[in-house]
């Protein structure tokens, strides 16, 4: 479904952002290299878990997934298409949503729906059948017609999922999708991957919850200071480290390229 | 089915309508708060006027006794009041302590002089540095009162009769001033620049909050990443952000126009009649022209700052970012307030100053309409110039996810 093959993006960075202190292995000169020679495959109907540290490079990845960024070199195929190619067709296929996605605060969640839903150039009629669904889906009916900005953030999340599937995308992309969610919230929007994954969509979804992966994922891949340090499932990544428990066994993995690193 | 700039204008003037401080600086400001001030301001200008006029003055007299004449004038006329004051040398000091108005210091040779047939002086102590201050002319027009008497008298002593005689040998040669101008081109010519001056700040502050809203605010809010995803062309995005923003100073710039023109039209007959002659000789293809000036200004504005609000982080960046460029775009809407530019064919393609000139010349009722295609040329140029930079920079990585 969907083949990342010596995936690079380069930021040219501002004279402000320039390390002071210790130098980021990433910073040659003014330029920063936010990913570096990726490559990973997800077929259809897997959710792949993208774990790595903060500033590992997920967001970059995932926002080059997503068309929003160009790659500075590299191909993602997406069923045998550029990605880059024919951005517009693609984005059709695509559902992302992130961790700090906001909301229009002004609109209510059927207005934002409904926005989303022309942008994606669904018929008015098919477009109230499908919002209504999606609130039976998500349990967000008795608050679709509120403004966005009295929602508390699980209600807010679940508009941001609503949104990402109001065009039935074939590809999810979730990034730290329960950042900053309560219990019961997180639990409720994983409920909502899992169905993804029942209805046999392709998720990808970056999270520092290794619970989350343990749950839903099917393949895990690890990015470390912009590069691929691991790839392959979630029994995998145990049998490889010899850790029963998915945090240890991550740690494991990137540490050698990490000194001193503690649980 | 809507195009895809058609669904973002629709949205985003719902976002906007909705924010209480667009609506208080496109709405309530033009409809409410420019008149009341304009009300204010207007009313205490013409009392302050009047009061200067009518108020009586205090005033000290030293010497009086070498011209009693005149000191029997100043008394006997109404709106002064003579006071007593130690001596000359505490003059300045009761002008400016404001206890008394004016001084006169009449030398004590004045009475030889005036009964010498010959030319006396007299010092007239006052507050120069008093913009509104009418002790000056209303003490000449007594002096000259004065004068006149003494003139004729001193005339008829020399055998020359009052009347026609002592006009033609006072002034042998008269000159009868007969202006071409009328009276709309003068006074166009006086307040002409303000007005343009006004409506282009006025467009501004109707565009300043909807480009930060819709620009650095979409980033600070985090939607502007999920706006990206959507499956049509950025141009269309940035075209009915754009769309959205020109609304904005369009809204803003014609509710001016309707609430100053309802307020000029209510208050033409408070204004001793010159406003009403300028409202009066003022048409509707005037008006309608006086509000097309300001369309391609809004584009301009809304393609500039909706730029600048997505080149920034967050809404405060944008606002200080923004800030400048309200100085540096008034300064050519200034420039058709100085003596000596008028619209010509040069100042046509300048962008701003050619609105402002050509509303200038609209209000004067001299505008060479064929100038008009310059001005709307070269500012549909520069707006259009300005949108397609806007819509080049939207689709710059680095400006959009700045690091």
């Amino acid at each position: 479904m969907l083949q990342v093959s010596s995936l690079t993006k380069v930021f040219r960075l501002a004279c402000s952002k320039r390390a002071r202190g210790e130098r980021d292995p990433r910073e040659r000169g003014r330029r920063f290299h936010a990913i570096d020679g990726i490559e990973f495959g997800v077929r259809r109907g897997q959710v792949l878990g993208l774990l790595g540290q903060n500033g590992a490079g997920k967001t970059t990845l995932l926002r080059i997934l997503s068309t929003s960024l160009k790659p500075t070199s590299g191909v993602v195929l997406c069923d045998g298409e550029d990605l880059t190619k024919n951005p517009l067709e693609i984005r059709k296929r695509i559902g992302f949503v992130s961790g700090n996605t906001g909301l229009y605060g002004r609109l209510t969640a059927r207005e934002m729906l409904r926005y989303y839903g022309k942008l994606h150039g669904i018929a008015a009629a098919a477009l109230d059948e499908r919002i209504g669904s999606l609130a039976r889906k998500l349990d967000m009916g008795w608050f679709l017609d509120q403004r966005n900005e009295t929602l508390s953030s699980g209600m807010r999340q679940k508009v941001s999922i609503a949104r990402a599937l109001i065009h039935d995308p074939e590809i999810l992309l979730f990034d730290e999708l329960t950042t900053g969610l309560d219990v019961a919230a997180a639990e409720s929007v994983l409920t909502v991957v899992a169905a993804c994954k029942r209805e046999g969509r392709t998720v990808l979804f970056s999270t520092h919850h290794m619970d989350e992966v343990d749950q839903l994922c099917d393949s895990v891949v690890i990015i470390h200071e912009g590069k691929l340090c691991f790839e392959g499932g979630v029994d995998a990544m145990r049998s490889q480290t010899g850790e029963s428990f998915l945090d240890k066994a991550f740690l494991r993995l990137i540490r050698p390229k990490t000194e001193g690193a503690t649980i | 089915m809507k195009a895809g700039f058609q669904t973002v204008f629709l949205k985003e003037m719902k976002d906007v309508l909705r924010d209480r401080k667009t609506l208080l600086l496109m709405i309530v400001l033009p409809i409410v708060v420019v008149p009341l001030l304009l009300n204010l301001l207007i009313g205490f200008v013409i009392k302050k006027e009047q009061e200067a006029k009518t108020e009586v003055l205090e005033y000290v007299v030293f010497g009086d006794e070498f011209a009693p004449e005149l000191a029997k004038t100043f008394e006997a006329a109404n709106g002064f009041k003579k006071v007593t004051l130690g001596s000359p040398d505490e003059l300045v000091a009761a002008i400016r302590e404001d206890r008394i108005d004016f001084g006169l210091v009449i030398p004590e040779k004045t009475a030889a002089q005036l009964s010498g047939q010959e030319q006396a002086s007299i010092e007239l102590h006052f507050d120069n540095a008093s913009m509104g201050s009418k002790v000056e002319d209303r003490v000449q027009n007594l002096v000259e009162k004065f004068n006149d008497g003494l003139t004729a008298a001193r005339l008829a002593k020399l055998g020359v009769s009052p009347g026609q005689k002592q006009k033609s040998l006072l002034e042998p040669l008269r000159l009868r001033k007969q202006g071409t101008g009328k009276i709309r081109e003068v006074i166009g010519d006086r307040i002409g620049g303000m007005v343009p001056y006004f409506f282009i700040a006025f467009c501004f502050m109707g565009v300043v909050y909807p480009a930060i809203h819709l620009g650095a605010g979409e980033k600070e809010r985090g939607t502007l990443e999920t706006l990206l995803l959507a499956p049509i062309p950025r141009h269309q995005i940035v075209l009915g952000k754009f769309l959205a923003v020109f609304s904005g100073g369009i809204i803003a710039v014609l509710l001016n126009l309707a609430s100053l023109g309802t307020w000029l039209a209510i208050k033409a007959g408070d204004l001793r009649g010159i406003i009403g002659t300028i409202i009066g000789s003022i048409d509707l293809l005037d008006l309608v022209l006086l509000a097309l000036m300001l369309i391609p200004v809004a584009a301009m504005f809304a393609a500039l700052l909706l730029s600048v609000s997505i080149f920034a982080r967050n809404s405060a960046e944008a606002s200080t970012l923004i800030s400048p460029f309200g100085i540096v775009l008034i300064i050519p809407a200034a420039l058709a307030l100085l003596p000596g530019v008028e619209l010509n064919w040069f100042w046509a393609w300048v962008p701003v100053t050619n609105i402002s000139l050509a509303m200038k010349e609209l209000l004067k009722g001299t505008m060479d309409y064929t100038m008009l295609l310059a001005i709307f040329a070269s500012s549909t140029l520069i707006a259009g110039g300005l949108l397609f930079f806007c819509a080049k920079w939207f689709n710059r990585e680095s400006v959009l996810f700045r690091m």
